[in-house]
């Protein structure tokens, strides 16, 4: 997989004649890949700045400019990797031609990308899918498809070339079967004990946010999915004596993985699933694929109401055998922490599970205590028996 | 310089929500809360409803934060608070429209855990740019009406023609006021003028009307000496904080305008009474200058805060900055940057409602103030 994602950040920043589009994670990037455009995620290099822990860094130089510390973590990276160059990827990110903000993840996007817009001097397309606190009205589903066609316009116009129905329809297709690979692999963490962690799963998941719709992708979860299934049914589970099966809320602690995983490994407890990965698994109906596309964008997790999200959640931690659920309190994400402590409460209330609630940012060490959150996992795992 | 009609209205700062009380008790009405002023209170004014704003106040956090973490604003926090520990019993309902991350899971938050018997979420869209936005638009605010009128009682257009005349009048005389202020600063201090806005939100735009009248008449009245202060524009969401605003007055400065959303920012632009009523209040919101949870490239908003600064010939500026207010947070530091290239130098300062303070505040203020004089 490394070679995969080594082999795209190359592509785009070499390229000469493909254009380059700066896409929000939760972005309709079947449409760029579509038009022949290669995606970009801040996001994904937001992760991997914190897995390598330079985020605090280019964060600080965002400070500098006046942004204040309490705004997403993510964003002050990236702004300060604008302006300086730096990043995990050497000379920084391949400079956008356009940006493509959907703002089904939070509106903090749209912020972000305004600023961006001002930093590059490039024009950005907001993609706005009104949130969903019941039920989704006709007007809204109206609204998101008239901003399909209304991106279409915009591709079109940035690129030069024309929108082609029938390449759209191959990209749609390739989404889906890919996104239907991804749910098989995740869906061996169902048996006892699961073949992966979701810390493994948050490196693998790199492919099917940031590439959806392409033929490399469907290649290299066929591959994964047939290596999980083969460790299923030689019984390798990741933790060798898996006694704990716990989901994960929220967006990993990308700098501090490898100490949670052995955290986690070393008091037998395996996060079997999380909220984050599964997000990417949407059901898109290839027969029409731009609405479906539209209504699967604006149905994502961070787009509904808290009710909507225990429903989901309490699915999650049943089909999954879960014994309890781990939930990272993100500073830097509202639309993903705020409400977790009444869903933590509507959990236990429901599943009879426990609840564990880790305070913490996803890239920002400053705002993470090593030592406390060793303390009260321990405690939490020693809980549950 | 206080006529009876100043008095009657600052009376009512010590205890925002007592009119609505009396006027329940009275009545038998109903009483509807709003965080935000793209509210279409004009719509709930014509089901005979009072919508009344929650604004959050100042005090220490309780109940509220066992749903909500410390890591979001204090209008969240003590809004909910307020909710949680029955000071706002006297609500039948709130509307949440749909403005930033954190007022969207409060929403959901305060719906589960409030108990108040109506809940109506307006979820208006972030682009105000193309005619499907419009559309969207238009079609929301006729959704969310009829889900009013489903609680409230029928709102025809006759009534919701006449609740716009009114509320076109409060702001035609918040206008006026603003304006015979900045022409001398000295007939009324700031802090009041702000109040005299805000206080819109608490009572019936009757009873305001005929108050701000009175007030408007008076202060033609007032004969002191021009203003020489330095002059300042007031930039942010909310602005509470009366004890800070008669500070900066102590410090050689008054404001002369602002971008408040409880100030001039909620009666800036008239509902165009020409077109069907819900037009029209679609019209006002679409076309008045952005708050910063729109995108509105059409519009920048650092153009328009530039504009009405130089405009109000304030020196200077000062950001109050509700700490965690991402939107807000965001746009400091190209306004700021706007606000520089146009000569006017400001401040920004953070602050928490029940955590403010303005010894520490003091000491900035007057450093910005002595930086124009310079």
């Amino acid at each position: 997989m490394k070679q995969l994602i080594t082999n795209y950040y190359i592509e785009a920043k070499t390229t000469e004649e493909k254009p380059i589009c700066w896409i929000t994670s939760g972005g309709p990037v079947e449409f760029l890949i579509a038009m022949g455009v290669i995606p970009v995620y801040p996001e994904n290099h937001g992760a991997m700045c914190g897995a390598s822990k330079i985020a605090v860094g280019l964060a600080e130089v965002a400070e500098g400019m006046g942004f204040s510390q309490d705004l997403c973590s993510y964003a002050r990276l990236d702004i300060g990797g604008a302006t300086t160059g730096g990043g995990a990827i050497p000379g920084g990110l391949p400079k956008p031609d356009f940006l493509l903000c959907c703002n089904n993840i939070c509106g903090t996007v749209v912020k972000w990308y305004e600023e961006l817009s001002r930093i590059w001097d490039v024009p950005m397309f907001l993609f706005d899918t009104p949130f969903i606190h019941a039920s989704k009205p006709e007007h809204a589903t109206e609204y998101v498809k008239q901003q399909c066609l209304e991106l279409i316009g915009f591709l079109e116009q940035q690129t030069g070339k024309k929108w082609s129905d029938d390449r759209f329809a191959e990209v749609a297709m390739l989404s889906v079967e890919g996104v239907d690979l991804w749910k098989e692999v995740l869906k061996t963490a169902e048996n006892r004990p699961s073949p992966f962690t979701c810390f493994d799963a948050f490196i693998h998941m790199a492919p099917i946010v940031t590439l959806r719709g392409t033929q490399e992708v469907v290649d290299y979860y066929k591959l994964l999915r047939d290596e999980m299934q083969d460790r299923v049914a030689k019984g390798i589970g990741a933790v060798p004596n898996e006694k704990y099966r716990l989901i994960w809320d929220n967006i990993p602690i990308w700098f501090e993985m490898r100490n949670l995983g052995n955290l986690f490994a070393s008091n037998n407890a395996c996060l079997v699933a999380d909220t984050y990965t599964t997000a990417w698994a949407v059901d898109i109906r290839i027969e029409d694929p731009l609405t479906s596309m539209a209504d699967a964008y604006t149905k994502v997790y961070l787009n509904i109401s808290i009710d909507l999200m225990l429903e989901q959640l309490t699915a999650l931690m049943r089909r999954y055998q879960a014994d309890g659920l781990v939930m990272h309190s993100n500073r830097s994400c509202k639309p993903y922490s705020l409400g977790q402590y009444d869903l933590a409460r509507a959990i236990t209330e429901r599943t009879g599970k426990p609840a564990l609630i880790i305070e913490a940012d996803m890239t920002d060490s400053r705002a993470f205590s090593e030592a406390q959150t060793r303390e009260r996992v321990e405690a939490f795992i020693e809980s549950l028996d | 310089m206080a006529g009876k009609a100043l008095e009657k209205i600052m009376e009512l700062r010590a205890d925002p929500y007592a009119w609505a009380r009396s006027w329940k008790e009275k009545t038998g009405g109903k009483v509807i809360g709003f965080f935000c002023c793209y509210a279409p209170e004009e719509m709930i004014h014509a089901a005979g409803a009072l919508p009344v704003r929650i604004i959050g106040e100042n005090r220490d956090i309780s109940k509220s934060a066992a749903h909500l973490q410390s890591y979001c604003c204090s209008l969240a926090r003590t809004g909910l608070d307020m909710a949680l520990d029955g000071t706002l019993s006297f609500l039948d309902g709130t509307v949440f429209v749909h403005t930033c991350d954190t007022m969207q899971r409060l929403s959901d938050i305060w719906r589960l855990n409030t108990g108040f018997v109506f809940h109506a979420d307006l979820i208006l869209p972030v682009r105000f740019e193309t005619a499907p936005a419009w559309d969207y638009m238009v079609s929301e605010l006729a959704a969310f009406k009829s889900k009013a009128e489903e609680f409230l009682g029928p709102i025809d257009d006759a009534a919701l023609a006449g609740s716009i005349k009114l509320y076109n009048r409060n702001r035609e005389l918040l206008s006026e006021l603003y304006a015979l202020r900045r022409a001398n600063p000295a007939v009324l201090p700031y802090d009041q003028a702000l109040w005299l806005a805000a206080s819109s939100s608490f009572m019936d735009k009757s009873e305001h009307n005929e108050l701000l009248e009175e007030v408007i008449a008076d202060l033609k009245g007032v004969d002191v000496p021009p203003d020489t202060r330095v002059g300042l524009f007031g930039i942010g969401s909310v602005m509470d904080q009366w004890d800070f605003l008669r500070m900066v007055e102590e410090s050689g400065a008054t404001f002369v305008d602002d971008d408040f959303c409880d100030g001039h920012r909620y009666f800036e632009e008239m509902v165009p009474e020409d077109v069907p009523p819900i037009e029209g209040i679609a019209r006002r919101l679409w076309d008045r200058p952005s708050c910063p949870c729109k995108h509105q490239p059409g519009k920048s908003r650092a153009s328009c805060i530039v504009e009405k600064a130089t405009a109000s010939g304030a020196k200077g500026a000062i950001f109050f900055q509700f700490k965690f207010c991402e939107p807000h947070a965001f746009d400091y530091p190209h306004v700021k940057k706007a606000l520089e290239e146009a000569g006017i130098p400001s401040l920004n300062l953070e602050i928490e409602q029940g955590a403010v303070s303005i010894e520490q505040l003091r000491t900035r203020v007057g450093a910005l103030v002595e930086t124009i004089k310079a």
